[in-house]
């Protein structure tokens, strides 16, 4: 039991940072969206399915929550966001894809150096899938340092956002469903800002692109 | 029985200085003007009650909130009789000056925010207060920053004046520097305690003795210099005389007559109260230190045109001969004379509490004269003896004092200084010998610039004719501000009248201190009475008989003058020397009163002189139209020491501010890469 356990950990990790990696191959705007999309519907899954082999059944609520708001209600609003501001394509990237994917391997490469204190730690069966969570909390930092439009910019925070969920659900089975909540609560009204800074920015330079931000500088 | 009272006193005393700060929420000016004043008056008042009683009977007060920042340790407050001394100096200063600042504070409203001034006004006050009574390092590092930002924003009060902001930048700068020199003090004094309970200044005493030597140095060093740039000490006292004019009137009096000498009394109690005093080197080097102080913040009092920054100046040439004693006291400690070492000891404290007394007198007055003409610039002023009757003499009472002019209170802890010096000038160490007696040279001469400066200072201000429209325009201030004036005046005469008493409280107080322990109670230190008579007996003063004498030899005046010869008054113009229609133009300016004393010290100063002449016709230079002079000073260690310092923060500055490139990316990409940067670290090692 606690072999397929570990297993399915592992591979909905893997899921869920295959979907960050997705999004740095791809340029278009709905690409990023709809990798979010996926990546929040894996977490989910992976959620439910700590929920069944670990016997804590909270966990399925907040699966159902992170499916409700991640994987269905921020989407959506993304969707209308890049409609709204009608640009849908993350013009050239600051690094471009080839040395994005080099980067993003090394910082993976990186994460498994750093969680192996983690490792040894803990004793959970899910504890093969830490690396692969903090390898995704370093690309999606790195998806929100190299890309220029604040829109993917958003994106990135986003996927940050699910690096933490996935790393507490594989190394403390989540954490309790008020604090749960609390932080679905915090992803929601931080987007909700952010939707409503990046209609700012947009008004003010007629763009996304966070280049013309530097002219604020004087 | 007399224990049960101090704490609800130094309660009463903290919500006395809340009630001033919640001027902060006050709805309308004329309350927040009244918390000002009642809050003031009502924590002064419960401070000063406080101070006394511990000063005056067994008691001490011990309060602590060890849950409160437990990783520290905690709040702990101990008042003890040193913090006992300078609390009764805080606390007596700040119900006169809450008092003036009433009124005061009304030519702000609508310019200012005076609910900011109030309520840091009172955070200001209590944090002073606060630092006397702090007994472990936390608590008096957080309350000495408190102090200290909150100073910061009543000097930067005038925040749209770009010499108001300099000087607020001067200060945060020079004050932090000394927060961090003082961290690193405590850092080293407290490094051995295992425990938070090691921070405690109980605990750094008891560990201190087995420090090795080089550490006690360190300690010293950074301790002086921490506490010496609050305190005003050459070389860090650039900051003073930029602040205080800056800051508000009544802030300036508080900072003068109290701040700086909470400077003093951190020297105190670091170097000996915890250290129990050092090697001679340290007192030599306070001396050596102190007598620049004097020197230097003398001489520029005397060449300064900016009232308030006279004043300024004064206060490091006082805090100078404060530093004298404090060194003295030092040094007398290091070569086993601790009688001598008490004498020099008290008589820098009690400069200390007369320097407060006139000081605040001064820039009360200072403030009043600026509040009634609306300048500072003393070749603009004149005249205000006919038109600010009660400003004016408070003003001269304050001059007279600070003068060292018996039967007033500088007369006494001078004289006191000069007698705790005069013994080692025969000591049988030349070298001793040679540094005691150039510190009473150091005295004389600051004695002796310090009258000129001050005849200066009274005489180009308050008298003759009006230079300006606005000093001809001069009226008398509000009443408030003159109760809180003639209060912080007559503590002068009260203060030397009470000289004796003054000096049993604070030999009372050093006693209980470590480096002067042996001391309490057994050994007459002065041989107190009607008279002062200094312990090796060399000499007696009496400031009550002195007071009788010059009383009554200005009645016999006033006698032989009305009564027996029968003079009446004649009323002529002032120095008129027969001469009809004399105009302001004709008059002493300040410059031309200092102009003497500048040229003799002329290597000092180096000057910029600016001289053109103006002629009614190109072909002949004897017929002159005008002469325009313009001097200015710009100080040699301004030039030295700091100018090169600010140029090379500056290049810093200018340099890290590519890091500021404005991008988004770069300064997400900074906190990604310190994070790997740390993993990366983390993993290595």
């Amino acid at each position: 039991m606690d072999g397929l356990f570990s297993q399915v950990a592992v591979l909905g990790s893997s899921g869920v940072l295959l979907c960050a990696i997705v999004a740095l191959w791809r340029h278009g705007i709905g690409a990023y969206i709809s990798a979010f999309k996926w990546q929040s519907n894996v977490l989910a899954a992976l959620t439910a399915a700590v929920a069944y082999f670990g016997h804590d059944y909270d966990l399925y609520w907040v699966a159902a929550l992170m499916i409700a708001v991640k994987g269905v209600a921020i989407p959506r609003l993304l969707t209308r966001l890049a409609h709204r501001v009608g640009q849908n394509r993350e013009s050239e990237p600051l690094v471009n894809t080839a040395t994005s994917l080099v980067i993003s391997g090394l910082l993976i490469l990186l994460a498994y150096t750093a969680a192996r204190p983690l490792q040894t730690l803990s004793a959970a069966p899910t504890r093969a899938g830490i690396p692969l969570a903090i390898g995704l909390l370093f690309v999606s930092l790195f998806v929100i340092v190299s890309r220029k439009k604040a829109i993917t910019q958003v994106i990135g925070f986003l996927m940050l956002e699910n690096a933490i969920a996935l790393l507490a659900v594989l190394a403390t089975y989540g954490v309790p469903l008020v604090v749960e909540l609390g932080v679905f609560l915090d992803a929601l009204m931080g987007f909700l800002v952010m939707q409503i800074v990046l209609y700012d920015i947009h008004d003010t330079f007629n763009t996304l692109d966070v280049d013309v931000l530097n002219r604020l500088k004087h | 029985m007399i224990a049960a009272f101090l704490l609800p006193l130094f309660w009463l005393m903290v919500v006395g200085y809340g009630i001033t700060a919640s001027g902060l929420i006050m709805p309308t000016p004329r309350l927040i003007r009244a918390v000002t004043a009642i809050g003031s008056v009502v924590g002064g008042a419960a401070g000063l009650t406080l101070a006394c009683l511990v000063l005056w009977t067994d008691a001490s007060l011990t309060l602590e909130a060890p849950a409160l920042l437990t990783v520290a340790g905690g709040w702990l407050f101990h008042l003890d009789r040193l913090g006992a001394l300078f609390l009764a100096l805080i606390s007596g200063v700040a119900i006169p000056v809450g008092i003036y600042a009433t009124s005061y504070t009304a030519s702000y409203e609508g310019r200012y925010s005076t609910r900011w001034m109030a309520f840091n006004f009172g955070v200001f006050l209590l944090s002073m207060s606060l630092v006397t009574a702090a007994a472990n390092a936390i608590t008096f590092l957080l309350c000495w920053e408190l102090m200290a930002i909150s100073s910061f924003f009543l000097v930067v009060t005038e925040h749209d004046r770009e010499e108001s902001v300099r000087a607020g930048v001067w200060y945060l700068a020079m004050t932090h520097a000394g927060l961090l020199a003082l961290l690193s003090a405590f850092f080293l004094l407290g490094a051995d305690g295992p425990t938070a309970a090691g921070w405690t200044f109980a605990a750094m005493r008891s560990a201190a003795p087995q420090l090795p030597s080089s550490t006690r140095n360190a300690i010293f060093l950074l301790a002086l210099l921490g506490f010496g740039s609050k305190a005003g000490m050459v070389p860090f006292h650039v900051w003073l005389p930029r602040a205080h004019p800056a800051a508000p009137s009544h802030v300036s009096a508080l900072m003068s007559a109290v701040m700086v000498k909470l400077g003093i009394y951190g020297l105190l109690r670091i170097g000996l109260d915890v250290l129990g005093g050092g090697p001679s080197w340290w007192g030599t080097l306070i001396i050596i230190l102190g007598a620049a102080s004097a020197l230097t913040g003398v001489l520029y009092a005397l060449v300064a045109d900016d009232l308030k920054r006279l004043l300024a100046y004064s206060t490091v040439e006082n805090v100078g001969l404060v530093l004298l004693g404090v060194g003295a006291g030092f040094l007398f400690l290091s070569l086993s004379q601790p009688e001598a070492a008490m004498l020099a000891m008290a008589a820098a404290l009690l400069h200390v509490i007369n320097h407060a007394a006139f000081k605040g007198t001064l820039f009360l007055s200072a403030g009043s004269i600026v509040h009634a003409t609306g300048t500072r610039d003393m070749n603009l002023l004149g005249g205000l003896v006919k038109r600010a009757p009660w400003t004016v003499a408070t003003f001269l009472v304050g001059a007279m004092s600070i003068a060292a002019l018996p039967p007033l209170n500088g007369f006494v802890s001078e004289w006191l200084l000069f007698q705790s010096f005069l013994p080692g000038v025969a000591s049988s160490r030349a070298a001793i010998a040679g540094l005691l007696t150039l510190g009473v040279g150091a005295l004389a001469l600051t004695g002796g610039l310090a009258a000129a400066t001050f005849v200066k200072a009274f005489g180009i201000s308050c008298l003759a004719i009006p230079r300006s429209n606005e000093a001809a325009q001069a009226h008398e201030s509000p009443r408030s501000m003159r109760v809180g004036m003639v209060l912080m005046a007559a503590s002068c005469p009260l203060l030397a009248l009470a000289t004796i008493p003054t000096l049993t409280t604070i030999t009372g107080a050093l006693a209980t201190l470590a480096g002067l322990g042996g001391l309490s109670g057994t050994t007459p230190v002065f041989h107190l009475g009607v008279t002062l008579r200094t312990p090796n007996g060399m000499a007696t003063m009496s400031p009550v008989a002195i007071a009788l004498v010059l009383v009554a030899a200005l009645v016999g005046t006033w006698i032989v003058v009305r009564v027996v010869a029968r003079r009446t008054v004649r009323i002529g113009d002032t120095w008129g020397c027969g001469r009809i229609g004399q105009t302001p133009r004709m008059e002493y300016t300040s410059t031309a009163f200092a102009e003497p004393l500048r040229r003799v010290f002329d290597q000092l100063y180096r000057p910029n002189e600016d001289m053109a002449v103006g002629v009614v016709h190109p072909e002949s230079p004897y017929y002159i139209q005008s002469v325009t002079y313009r001097t200015t000073i710009h100080p040699w260690f301004q030039r030295v020491l700091y100018d090169p310092l600010v140029d090379g923060v500056e290049r810093v500055a200018v340099w890290t501010r590519r890091l500021q490139s404005g991008s988004v990316n770069a300064y997400l990409g900074y906190i990604v890469f310190v994070l790997v940067l740390l993993l990366v670290w983390v993993i290595g090692f």
